[in-house]
């Protein structure tokens, strides 16, 4: 582990020198919006936010996504594949962000088929996290596994301290990438501790769902459970909560042509929230009413995922608790399940 | 190294075009590989599918017609339904279409053998039945599997598929072959009545035997109830499900059953799995 420090008015020069390596994303203000996109002025990083509106996923799945493309010739057909990715940078994710990279990665690799556009991506990635020095009410992290500076799934871990940032390399990828940085010193050994205490105050001030990552066994018995009906009743059907959500990856395919006969397979967002999501072509459709919608989300997070891959979908973000417009707080279905109650530590 | 993509589909070109019934909106298409190393890679079992590409327009989900003891090409039977099936059926012969696949699992024929096989089929949901039947009564399997029942029902005698198969089947004396249509028609002279009703006259032992069941889903559920009668057990009942599909390959997220995905899991599952799961398709 290395350990490093920059005083805050000088990260503009630690994204340049990233910047001479890698493609830099990093959080960025727009329209009063923060949003994860390739920083092109060092100046644009914005650093004071809480978390973004859309997910960093958008980076690793975007939300189009060139397949492949094609050119048609005469009769023929030649096929063009993607070119390899860049060497990239995420830059200030939230460890609960990144956590949801660990999700992409664990579902995208899982099995005999590979999806080549994550993993590829996920291998030219070096992810420095920033821990989360004001979570939102809406957080519950801590609930499946995360916390505000989970190490679990960054190479860098940046905590705010003062007037600095204390940079930690966590893997080998991390350690190897602040080693060679020359705008960063080493860090003020008498600070450290004190981080950590900050750390562990900040992490224990969030409430805890208790038994959060054994729900899969209590939905087992539940599907057919009345609670559905009231739980789907004030969801519009928007699917902001999964458009949003860093882990959702549903997606749909189509095609996108040009006149001269090229074009391109795409792949984008998809939701289990629209009806036409699994509309067949006889008409037939084995969820058409919002109930078995918004029970699909619940159990594909919590009982399909760790029932498939020995995970939780969800990395308690909050982002579908804030964004939804009926204001439908899925911790409250948490609730509804029995035997479940909030405890606060601390 | 860069992960090669199970997005990308095989060239293919179209052999041959044959048109199954009388309205014209089902077509079996013969596809040759336009690479042979592509060929050899497509190492499929009866009850597969694959996806269907037509440059432009996109993909859809067809189950594979012909069997595996078919050299040379592969085939499949598709209904003119929605946009890709309609550009499917105005190509001709020489036109070029990709081919991702196989995909699913297939019908378990190692797990058959030395069983029984009871195979019911209505309306067009006879293409991978067709495969299965053609692998079983290949001269290099027949003596692994027991005896051979085929039911197949259709509305009328215009929507019969695979004319040309199933005369030869009725010719051999090691399978029994029922054909069904719903209504009389001036020359039929095979059964008439429902896929269900014929099943019962038929009247298939359970004992060692397999029974596989495709169609619409009111032919499925009365089949079903006939089956149960019979004394046949969920273990020994094979269905093939369908929902919609885009990726093919469990990733898309959109053709679960509670946490099996029918385009990886399936699309074959048996009675006694699908017992376990939601009734959610």
């Amino acid at each position: 582990m290395v350990q490093k420090m920059i005083s805050k008015e000088k990260i503009s020069d630690l994204i340049k020198e990233l910047q001479k390596e890698f493609k830099v994303f990093g959080p960025v203000k727009e329209e009063g919006v923060v949003l994860f996109k390739e920083i092109t002025d060092a100046k644009e990083i914005c650093l004071d936010y809480s978390n973004s509106k859309i997910p960093a996923k958008s980076v690793l799945f975007p939300m189009i996504d060139t397949l492949f493309s094609y050119k048609k010739e005469g009769k023929g057909v030649k096929i063009i594949e993607n070119p390899p990715y860049e060497k990239t940078v995420i830059f200030g994710i939230r460890p609960c962000d990144s956590m949801g990279f660990s999700l992409f990665k664990n579902f995208f690799s899982f099995g005999k088929y590979k999806d080549p556009h994550v993993l590829n991506r996920l291998k030219n990635i070096t992810i420095i996290g920033m821990g989360c020095l004001e979570p939102r009410t809406t957080c519950f992290c801590t609930s499946v596994n995360g916390g505000p500076f989970n190490k679990e799934s960054v190479d860098v871990l940046i905590t705010e301290f003062k007037d600095n940032y204390y940079l930690e390399s966590i893997t080998d990828k991390g350690e190897a990438l602040i080693k060679k940085i020359k705008s960063i010193t080493d860090a003020d050994k008498g600070d450290l501790a004190k981080i950590e205490k900050l750390q562990k105050d900040i992490e224990s001030a969030i409430p805890v769902i208790e038994g959060l990552v054994s729900i899969y066994t209590k939905l087992d018995g539940l599907f057919d459970h009345p609670m559905w009906k009231m739980e789907s009743q004030g969801c519009i059907g928007c699917g902001a909560c999964t458009y949003l959500c860093p882990t959702c990856h549903c997606f749909d395919v189509l095609e996108e042509n040009k006149q001269d006969g090229s074009g391109r397979r795409i792949r984008i967002w998809d939701t289990c929230q629209f009806p036409l999501f699994t509309l067949e072509t006889s008409g037939h459709n084995p969820r058409t009413t919002k109930l078995p919608r918004v029970r699909q989300r619940i159990y594909h997070k919590f009982n399909y995922y760790p029932k498939n891959y020995n995970i939780i979908g969800c990395v308690g973000c909050g982002r579908c608790i804030i964004n939804c417009p009926v204001s439908s707080d899925i911790r409250n279905i948490f609730l509804s399940v029995e035997n479940m109650s909030f405890k606060t530590e601390g | 190294m860069q992960l090669e993509s199970p997005y990308i589909p095989v060239l293919t070109t179209i052999k041959s075009i044959v048109r199954e019934n009388e309205v014209n909106d089902i077509k079996t298409f013969e596809f040759v590989f336009n690479d042979e190393e592509d060929y050899k890679k497509f190492d499929y079992v009866a009850g597969q599918f694959a996806e269907l590409s037509v440059f432009g327009l996109g993909e859809c989900p067809i189950g594979i017609a012909s069997s595996p003891t078919e050299k040379g090409s592969i085939k499949f039977t598709v209904k003119k339904a929605g946009e890709v099936t309609a550009a499917l059926h105005n190509l001709e012969v020489g036109d070029i279409v990709g081919i991702r696949g196989p995909l699913g699992n297939g019908w378990p024929v190692e797990e058959m053998k030395g069983k029984n096989i009871v195979i019911i089929g209505g309306g067009f949901a006879f293409s991978t039945l067709r495969s299965l039947t053609i692998f079983i009564l290949h001269e290099d399997n027949r003596k692994n599997y027991g005896e051979i029942t085929v039911i197949y029902g259709n509305r009328e005698s215009g929507e019969v598929l695979y004319g040309d198969v199933l005369e030869e089947w009725e010719k051999r004396d090691d399978i029994n072959v029922v054909l069904t249509i719903d209504r009389e028609q001036e020359g039929w002279t095979r059964k008439v009545g429902f896929v269900a009703p014929i099943v019962k006259e038929v009247s298939p032992s359970p004992e060692n035997a397999v029974a596989i069941v495709c169609g619409p889903p009111i032919m499925i559920k009365t089949t079903l109830d006939v089956l149960k009668e019979l004394k046949f057990s969920d273990e020994q009942i094979l269905l093939s499900l369908e929902m919609r599909m885009k990726c093919g390959i469990g990733k898309c997220g959109r053709c679960n059953v509670g946490n099996k995905f029918v385009c990886l899991d399936g699309p074959v599952f048996s009675q006694a799995e699908l017992n376990k799961l939601p009734k959610e398709y």
